[in-house]
Parts: structure tokens; C-alpha cells; sequence
């Protein structure tokens, strides 16, 4: 896969930036703040439309057998205009899970729903603050799951979730439908996310992976996912800083323009290298898909990726002044998002333990 | 295989041959004349060998190839240590100008021809005790003096000036006029009477920049190599001719798996000290930084070779290295504890932390502040305002010293 845009990634990015910029904006994000278990309709709807919800999927079953570079474009671009929705959150991973280890069978059962957007898909790996836990607290026996699986991205409105769980003596990876499972909605900073605990109790669940591959299965679902979600917080990181630099270049103190201070400017010229790493990184992380190195170049996307919009949206407030903190400009639904982020598919200190793992050559 | 590639492996192979005659263990402990004399061999058998001036024009000794050639030999060169750093100033910036501006083209021949074999040295007086980063505000002046010119004044922080045969020169003219309007472009000859050398011993005990003082050096006219005012313009040109060269993510210092080795040999609260998070924390942050830029390099590299222009992200490429790796050598000192104390000032930077930490300071400097990198990236890049310049427009007599 190259490094480099071809025409028709350019269009894709075009494109589903000119749709995001014209269908979304704050005054319909504001409120879904304060409202717990809703996403941003237009927003489902509009990567249902334009076909982002199969983009990386096979062609066999209803996808368009594009990668992860061209749907980390649209993550970019998502990201940007804080277009939250489960499209998201996991179903991409889910849909991976399915594809890269499922049966024919599983296969021809999930992925056309998923590809169309009929079907939502979320991952649930995480138990409390353990993004992939040793111990999970989910347990399969005689192919029903029990127990709970804590914040799930995407889980209020997911359809399947693929469950990483405890099985006979060994760890499993298995998709389940949650049509009957109790969930528990998380009262978050950042609601759109839809983030929930899924509570299984007796629910029937197919095997995708069974054994001591299983771990690693799930781990490289995590790092797909969370490619894209580093593409999410480069986009939302980038946005931070045009912000800052637009305001920087128009409020004045002092009888100049803020931005001519270098308290300021150099604060800014500082996100421009945070932004540029993490998007560098975004892309190779993508185009190593499918290499011995893929997890590796995930983690380092991951951090820079984090640290880049983290940075970004808190010097972005800090230059904006009073006027940073309020409600009103929004500028908290970055501050939001790029917390939640931060913290979906894998913490901080997650991403960097695999990564010295790797470096160390150590199994993670 | 590309060309590309072809070319990558061939050079390759050839470095490999060298390193018995020229690397780094075959020059361990010759002073630094022996080593300039083992330096001008190595520099001799690259241009035999056709990998000197490699994107310079056939025409003036040069191999007529890209400049994607010329980074991909750069940067295998780059793993071996070889001495080629005196000649890097020369061929980097003086001879590139001096093909382009100067006038009398047997003259430039033969000078680059030399340069290119290794035979002459060229270093480039910009920088001056009051003009830095700010170029325009150099006091070095030139005077008409009958069919050329006096000049008289300090430079200083030229590098390898001590070693050098020429020089190329940016001073004031017009003292009259604002200042970026009142400089003038000439070289000059290093043995000419007048001109003193003065070696400046850096922190980490090297001495390869100096001050250099004009007492009444005489030149000629056909020295000058800008029109009368018109320095300004070739001084920028001098400074823009390479944008991309092959880079380090390292920051110059050591590669982040010498880190990670030490780590893993230290102790910590009696465990190996891999395992305590703080240090994971600090590898894991530094290799995601450096595997950015050199992703970026890598695009930048895959877009030359596309024909396209890279984006000027390759910008941060310093700004971000050289700083990280200053913490990181602080932070390997501490991981040895009581026995971090030790210093060798031999040891190499690229691979000795404590030589790293105490050089970093110059990497810093050197090449461009970390300020002025930020106002370059700021003002020309984000668009944000240019700093308040009060001598704008100012006749340079009249700009408060």
C-alpha cells in the first residue's frame, strides 16, 4: 500500500469533507450533550448514503473492497466535524472480526448487514480500566456469555457486539446479539458515543476464534479500530488548530492581533508538529495492514494521535480566553471528544505497554 | 527493483567496502588533522568512485543525477560514520552558490572541482556577535577601495573556517539604506593577509566553529558574486538550496534501540528497569514521535519521486528530534544513577548519552533556533503575523544598537 494519496483516496477525502461540512454543525451536537443513549441521525444517515459504513468491506458481501487508508480519510474528516454515530465507534471493527476470522457461514450472516449500516456493530473488550484484560469478565459456557463488559463505544445502539471472553480454560473471541442483553447506559462527558455496559446473562453467542490465538486475534481488531479512531483524533486535532490559528489572527489585545504574541503563535506553531506527527503516523499505520509491523505502527498512531488532539484542544481553550470555556462556542465538544477518544479502544497506557512490548520483543 | 532501489543497494555496497579504510573504528583516536587528512581520502574515493556531487551538473564534475539519489546515498552513508562531515558546509552550501552566482566560470570550475575531491574546503561567514537569526543585521562591512573593496569586521560560528581555503561572505555595503537593502554577496580567500582565525571551544570540547575577524582584507570586484545591495536575495538562496536532506529522527543523538538496551541492562527498585513504566512511558513517546517523522521524510521522499513538491511538514524534522533528544540523554544519565557521572569526550553522540546530552544545547542552536523554527512554521506556514520588527524600513544607521 503506498504512502501516497492516489487520485481517487484525494476525491474520497474531498468529498466526504464537503458532505460533513455541509450537514453538521455544533447547534445539533450541543444538545445530544444532554441527552443520554442518542447519536447524531444525520450523521448515520450520511455515512449510510454515501456508502462509508461498506467501505472497507468485501465486495462478496455488499462491501466496496476499499482499506483502512481510505476509511481512515473519512475518520479524518469525521473527526474535523466531531461526526460522532457508531459507524465509528466499532462496527468497522466488528465487521473485521467477522471477515478476518469468522466462517463462511458467519461471514454471509453479518457482513451485509454491517456493510449497509442495517446492522450495527460494537467491540467489547474492555473490563474497567483493562482495554484487552488477561482475566475478562465476560465468560462463555456451552456457547452462552455471562457477565459484564464495561464501556463499549457505540453500545446503546449496537446491533452485535464481538466479545472478547473467558471460555473453557482459555481466552475466546465470539460475536454475539445483544437484542436481549440488559444494557446500561453511561450518564458520559461526552453522550454522543453512546457509551454503555452490556450486560450478557445466558446470551447465545458464535465462536470466531477459540484458543491461545484468540488474544492476538482481539488485539489486532483493537489496533484496526483504533487506526481509526486515531485518524478521528488527528482530524479533530487539526480542526483545534485552524481554530486556534483563525481566532489567534483576528482577536486583537494590545493593539495587535494575539497571534503576533509568541506565546501564542509559538503555541500554535507547536500543534502544527503534534497534528503533522500523528497524521504521518496515521497513514503508515495504515498502510502496514496486513504487515508483521501493524500493531506496532497502530500503537505509535495511537499515541501521537492522543497526545496530538489532547494538546491541541486544551492550548485551543486556553488561547480562545474566557470565551473558550463557554458552552455556547463548543469548543468543549472537542474537549469532549478528545478525552473520549483517548480512552475508546485502549488508553494511553495501554497503547504504549504493546508498544515497548514490541520493541522489546515480548509477546504483548 | 527500482532504479531507485538499484542505485540504494549498489551505494550501499560500496559504503560497506570503505568502512575498513574509513570508518569509524579505523579512525579511533587521530587528533582531528589526521582525521581531516583520512577525511580528504575518503572524499577523494567518493568522487572516483562517482558519488560526489551527485546531483550537480556533468558539466562541473558532478554525476548529472536527482536529487532523490543523492538523499537515498546520504542517508546509507549516514549509518556508517564516515568522516565526511568537514566537507559537509563546502558541498552543502559555498560550492552550490558559487556554481550558481559566480561570474568567472573557469575560476568556479576549478574551485569546484577541488571542493568535490576533497582538496579545497569552502565555509560559508554569515552569522556575526550581533546578527544570528537575524541575518540582515550584520555590521561586517565592505568599503570601495579603488578597483575593489576593504572589508572589515567579525564573524563568527563558521564552521570548519580553520580548515578552509575559501569563504563566502554576506556583508554591508550601505549603511544608508534599510538593512536587507544595503548587503552585498562576495567569497573571499581564508589565507588572505588580513583575515584571523579564531577556533571556539564548544561544551561537549570540540572546536570545529570559530570567529573570524577582517582587518583591511582586500578583494577584488570580481569577488563579488550579487549586485551592490542585492546580498540579501543570495544569502536566502544559500540557505533554501536544500530543503530536503536525508534526516535523522534521532535528532543526531542515539538510536532510540541503544535506549531501550540500556533499559533492559539497568536496574531499578531491583527489577530490570524496562519494566518500570515511566521508562516505557518515554520510549513508547519518543518511538512514536521519530517513526512520524520519518514517515514523513518517506512521503516527502515518495512525492519528489512522484515529481511532486513535498508539503512543508519536513520542516519539523529538527525542531522536534533534537529537542526529544535532549531529555532523552538527561533521562539515560539518570537511569545510571551515581553512575552516570562519567564522561568521555571522544564518545561519539550517536551513540554515547552522555556526549548526546552535552551537544544537544548545540543542535538546538545551531541551523536555526527552536524559536526561529517556530516563528518560520508560525508566519509561513500557519499564517500567523510576522513579530513585531521596529527596525522595518529603518535606514540601518539610524536602528538603535
Amino acid at each position: 500500500m503506498s504512502i501516497l494519496y492516489d487520485e481517487g483516496q484525494q476525491a474520497i477525502a474531498t468529498e466526504s469533507r464537503r458532505v460533513l461540512e455541509a450537514r453538521m454543525n455544533k447547534d445539533e451536537l450541543l444538545p445530544l450533550l444532554e441527552t443520554t443513549g442518542k447519536f447524531h441521525d444525520g450523521f448515520w444517515t450520511t455515512a449510510k448514503e454515501q456508502g462509508w459504513t461498506a467501505l472497507a468491506l468485501p465486495e462478496a458481501y455488499g462491501g466496496l473492497d476499499l482499506g483502512l487508508v481510505e476509511l481512515g480519510l473519512i475518520a479524518h474528516q469525521a473527526g474535523r466535524s466531531l461526526s460522532g454515530a457508531p459507524f465509528l465507534t466499532g462496527s468497522f471493527g466488528a465487521a473485521k472480526a467477522i471477515e478476518l476470522y469468522g466462517s463462511d457461514e458467519q461471514k454471509a450472516k453479518y457482513l451485509p448487514g454491517l456493510a449497509s449500516g442495517e446492522t450495527i456493530g460494537a467491540i467489547a473488550f474492555a473490563a474497567g480500566s483493562n482495554a484487552l484484560p488477561v482475566l475478562p469478565s465476560v465468560t462463555l459456557t456451552d456457547n452462552c456469555l455471562d457477565g459484564t463488559s464495561t464501556g463499549v463505544a457505540g453500545g446503546l445502539a449496537a446491533d452485535i457486539a464481538v466479545v472478547y471472553a473467558n471460555g473453557p480454560g482459555m481466552p475466546v473471541l465470539v460475536v454475539a446479539d445483544l437484542a436481549n442483553v440488559t444494557r446500561s447506559a453511561i450518564d458520559s462527558f461526552d453522550n454522543s458515543r453512546l457509551y454503555a455496559d452490556l450486560t450478557f446473562a445466558g446470551t447465545p453467542a458464535d465462536t470466531l476464534v477459540i484458543g491461545g490465538t484468540a488474544r492476538e486475534a482481539a488485539l489486532h481488531i483493537l489496533a484496526l479500530q483504533a487506526v481509526i479512531t486515531a485518524h478521528e483524533q488527528t482530524g479533530g486535532a487539526e480542526a483545534m488548530m485552524e481554530i486556534a490559528r483563525d481566532y489567534a489572527v483576528t482577536r486583537r489585545a494590545f493593539g495587535q492581533v494575539i497571534g503576533a504574541f509568541q506565546s501564542i503563535k509559538h503555541r500554535i506553531a507547536e500543534l502544527y508538529g503534534f497534528v503533522e506527527l500523528a497524521r504521518a503516523n496515521c497513514i503508515h499505520a495504515a498502510s502496514r495492514e496486513g504487515q508483521a509491523d501493524f500493531v506496532t505502527a497502530a500503537a505509535a498512531a495511537r499515541i501521537s494521535a492522543t497526545e496530538a488532539y489532547d494538546t491541541a484542544s486544551r492550548d485551543c481553550v486556553q488561547i480562545h480566553g474566557g470565551i473558550g470555556v463557554t458552552w455556547e462556542l463548543g469548543l468543549h465538544l472537542h474537549t469532549r471528544r478528545a478525552r473520549s477518544l483517548a480512552i475508546e479502544q485502549g488508553n494511553l497506557l495501554f497503547w504504549e505497554d504493546i508498544l515497548v512490548d514490541r520493541l522489546t520483543g515480548e509477546a504483548a | 527493483m527500482s532504479d531507485l532501489e538499484a542505485y540504494r543497494a549498489k551505494a550501499a555496497a560500496w559504503l560497506e567496502s570503505m568502512v575498513p579504510t574509513f570508518g569509524k573504528e579505523a579512525r579511533k583516536g587521530l587528533s582531528v588533522e589526521e582525521d581531516l587528512a583520512v577525511a580528504r581520502q575518503y572524499q577523494r574515493a567518493k568522487f572516483d568512485a562517482g558519488y560526489a556531487g551527485i546531483n550537480w551538473p556533468v558539466d562541473y564534475g558532478g554525476q548529472g543525477l536527482g536529487h532523490l539519489e543523492k538523499v537515498t546515498f546520504d542517508s546509507e552513508e549516514m549509518k556508517h560514520g564516515f568522516p565526511s562531515f568537514y566537507f559537509g558546509i563546502s558541498l552543502g552550501m559555498p560550492i552550490p552558490v558559487l556554481m550558481q552566482f559566480g561570474s568567472d566560470k573557469d575560476f568556479v570550475k576549478t574551485r569546484v572541482l577541488k571542493a568535490l575531491k576533497g582538496e579545497e574546503i569552502w565555509c560559508q561567514l554569515f552569522s556575526e556577535p550581533s546578527g544570528g537569526s537575524d541575518l540582515a543585521g550584520l555590521r561586517t562591512k565592505a568599503e570601495a577601495d579603488g578597483n575593489g573593496w576593504k572589508i572589515n569586521g567579525q564573524k563568527v560560528w563558521t564552521s570548519w573556517a580553520q580548515y578552509s581555503d575559501y569563504g563566502v561572505i554576506v556583508v554591508r555595503t550601505d549603511p544608508n539604506v534599510p538593512k536587507h537593502k544595503g548587503l552585498t554577496y562576495f567569497w573571499v580567500d581564508m589565507k588572505a593577509p588580513g583575515v584571523t582565525v579564531r577556533p571556539i571551544k564548544l561544551v561537549g570540547g570540540d572546536s570545529h566553529v570559530n570567529e573570524v575577524f577582517f582587518d583591511d582584507v582586500k578583494i577584488t570586484d570580481d569577488h563579488r558574486m550579487s549586485p551592490v545591495g542585492g546580498g540579501f536575495a543570495v544569502a536566502i538562496a544559500t540557505l533554501m538550496i536544500e530543503r530536503y536532506v536525508a534526516t535523522d529522527s534521532g535528532g543526531f543523538g542515539p538510536h532510540l534501540d541503544l535506549f531501550v538496551d540500556l533499559a533492559k541492562n539497568t536496574e531499578l527498585n531491583g527489577k530490570p528497569a524496562i519494566e518500570d513504566g515511566r521508562i516505557r512511558q518515554q520510549i513508547a513517546r519518543n518511538y512514536a514521535m521519530r517513526s512520524g517523522l520519518q514517515s514523513i521524510t518517506a512521503r516527502a521522499m515518495a512525492l519528489m519521486q512522484a515529481g511532486m513538491t513535498p508539503g512543508p511538514e519536513g520542516s519539523l524534522n529538527k525542531l522536534v528530534a533534537v529537542r526529544s533528544r535532549q531529555k532523552l540523554s538527561e533521562l539515560a544519565i539518570d537511569l545510571q544513577g551515581s553512575g552516570g557521572f562519567a564522561y568521555d569526550d571522544h564518545a561519539s553522540q550517536k551513540e554515547d548519552w552522555t556526549a548526546s546530552w552535552i551537544n544537544a544545547p548545540t543542535g538546538r542552536i545551531a541551523g536555526g533556533s527552536d524559536e526561529t523554527l517556530l516563528n518560520t512554521i508560525a508566519e509561513k506556514i500557519l499564517g500567523l503575523p510576522q513579530d513585531h520588527r521596529p527596525d522595518k524600513g529603518v535606514a540601518f544607521n539610524q536602528i538603535p544598537a
